[in-house]
């Protein structure tokens, strides 16, 4: 069977699935605290935020403006030592780099990239700057990166990231170069500012 | 390893070992000159094709290096001949996986991925006249012709896709469209036996060892078995002389490749001075992007390979910051190890010093651990990371 023929019929069994409409994204209304991740992370949103719905891995959670491609704002709320940021699509097959118990702050944006390149399968992306910071009231890194996508959109991020009690606290905001980055980084930075554990 | 997977779809069908050893190498016929396309169908298939090389040109993924670009132009023009190269635009993407297209208005897309892995101008023009025989013979206008009902399915995709609520919905009809990538097709066996043919074919007459094609399959092949073995997979059983024991479709190709060869084309030159001295300036970031898709043992064997003619500070780093990001407590051990042979090499290595003193701290040895990086910060006190390094360092703190 062709690839194309393959494809469709995968699309086809999708969309038989009922799919309720807006499928369970969520609102997160402005001034309401709420807890992120399935973990203690609690976020005060500065104004209204939609929640994506399903987790792109045990321990995240992803909220968007406009659309995840257009502004993916994802929680990290403490992952394990030993587990990976997002899930894997194969343990063996595909495998994305750890956290450990060993890791260090400075590693964290290595971490990070690597698990974007190992899961999109891309060859550009570059840490921009990596700076101390303080996060939960920890020690923490802020970082910031660049990376073009297989749709060959250009996005910046930019992450901040502590390591509290032996476990991995990071969020981490992506949203493309031109327009939708400088838009909502303001309101990142402020949400990420309430941030408490 | 997309055109590995091709391949190997093209091997599993490959006629018995003694048979192909028989067949010649086709000799490349008289080259027709400025190629117009002909009919509707062709047209149409180029005006695509011209749209697709424009979005191409303007990718942020190409590598614009005239140096590396000229270079493996040269190469091809070496294998093919020059009559030929003149109808190729060869662009340099930065994508870390073994491939290489050719589409059908003169688009040659070499991935970075390929350039790691080729050890030598023979191979390199192996590869590239691989593709120039699918291109020269016009295999993808075939698939097109045959393929129409398949761009009627992406409409219908796309018109699908439209009602879908979800995001992977849009992510898989994004999989399914035209991309810079260009079309990757997936030859059937008589057109991959073709190319086949016709790329030693042209190494057949050109200056460059006919016999590098085999050897970069066997190269290829064993990689692929380095990272099954390191990911625990079901590894295909290689035994030592490869090409009687290797995984048997596989290695009929690589003996169909080797009969295919002229054997006085044995002793020529292949280059292999000359190719790495002009991969040289991109070597440090083809090897990050390699390490960084963590397939270790992928990584592990290309870093070896390429050391075979002896091991460099860069190549020496690339194996320590592969072991440090895998991180068990062993590896941290060599990673270190690894670090300080770099140094050895080229004291002034900014980023080996750096690796050095974090995989000391990881396996307790903070004394050295911040004695190496406090040599990072002095080599390079402008780092973007440099004053989270700094607070790693008693008394080094951040200016």
């Amino acid at each position: 069977m062709t690839r194309i023929w393959a494809a469709l019929l995968a699309l086809v069994a999708m969309l038989a699935l009922p799919v309720a409409p807006a499928s369970g994204h969520k609102l997160r209304a402005k001034g309401e605290a709420v807890t992120v991740a399935d973990s203690g992370l609690t976020v005060t949103p500065g104004r209204d935020w939609n929640r994506v719905s399903g987790k792109p891995g045990k321990n995240a959670e992803t909220w968007t403006l406009d659309g995840g491609q257009l502004n993916d704002l994802t929680f990290f709320g403490g992952i394990e030592p030993g587990k990976p940021l997002v899930k894997e699509r194969h343990k063996k097959k595909d495998p994305l780099p750890k956290f450990g118990k060993a890791t260090l702050l400075v590693e964290l944006p290595e971490l990070l990239e690597g698990t974007y390149r190992a899961y999109k399968k891309i060859g550009a992306f570059q840490t921009l700057s990596t700076a101390p910071t303080k996060f939960l009231g920890q020690d923490g890194v802020a970082f910031t990166y660049e990376y073009t996508d297989e749709d060959q959109i250009t996005r910046k991020g930019e992450a901040v990231a502590a390591i509290v009690g032996g476990k991995l606290y990071m969020v981490s905001f992506d949203a493309p170069r031109l327009h939708y980055f400088d838009r909502a980084i303001g309101d990142v930075r402020a949400l990420v500012a309430t941030a408490r554990l | 390893m997309r055109q590995a997977a091709r391949l190997l779809a093209g091997a599993l069908l490959a006629p018995s070992a003694a048979l192909a050893a028989a067949q010649k190498a086709a000799v490349p016929p008289p080259y027709a000159g400025v190629y117009q396309p002909q009919g509707v169908d062709e047209i149409g298939w180029w005006r695509e094709d011209d749209e697709s090389e424009r979005v191409l040109a303007a990718s942020s993924l190409v590598i614009r290096d005239e140096a590396l670009t000229g270079y493996i132009r040269g190469v091809l023009c070496a294998t093919v001949g020059a009559d030929r190269c003149h109808s190729v635009r060869v662009y340099v993407l930065r994508e870390p996986t073994f491939n290489a297209t050719m589409s059908p208005n003169g688009t040659m897309r070499v991935f970075s991925g390929l350039l790691l892995r080729v050890r030598n101008e023979a191979e390199l023009g192996a590869v590239l006249g691989h593709e120039f025989g699918h291109f020269e013979r016009r295999h993808s206008l075939n698939l097109f012709r045959t393929r129409r009902t398949g761009t009627d399915v992406l409409a219908w995709t796309g018109l699908l896709v439209s009602m879908a609520p979800s995001y992977r919905a849009a992510r898989a009809y994004r999989d399914l469209q035209w991309s810079i990538y260009g079309h990757l097709f997936r030859y059937g066996r008589d057109q991959e036996r073709e190319a086949d043919s016709l790329g030693v074919g042209y190494l057949n007459q050109s200056s460059l060892p006919p016999q590098a094609a085999a050897a970069m399959w066997q190269n290829l092949m064993d990689e692929a078995a380095a990272s099954a073995r390191a990911r625990g997979l079901r590894k295909p059983n290689f035994k030592a002389i490869a090409f009687t024991a290797s995984h048997p479709p596989l290695a009929e190709r690589a003996d169909t490749l080797a009969g295919l060869a002229r054997i006085d084309g044995e002793g020529r030159d292949n280059g292999s001075a000359r190719y790495h001295a002009a991969l040289a300036p991109w070597l440090p970031l083809l090897l990050d992007d390699q390490i960084k898709l963590n397939d270790f043992g992928a990584s592990d064997y290309l870093i070896q390979n390429l050391a075979r003619d002896g091991w460099s500070a860069d190549l020496w780093l690339a194996r320590g910051e592969l072991y440090r990001a895998r991180g068990n407590p062993r590896d941290v051990e060599h990673a270190a190890a690894f670090y300080a042979n770099a140094i050895a090499l080229n004291d002034a290595l900014a980023p080996a010093h750096r690796g050095l003193g974090l995989a000391l701290l990881k396996s307790g040895k903070p004394g050295d651990g911040h004695a190496a990086l406090r040599r990072y910060l002095q080599l390079s006190p402008d780092a973007p990371d440099a004053k989270l390094i700094g607070m790693l360092v008693p008394g080094g703190n951040a200016p």
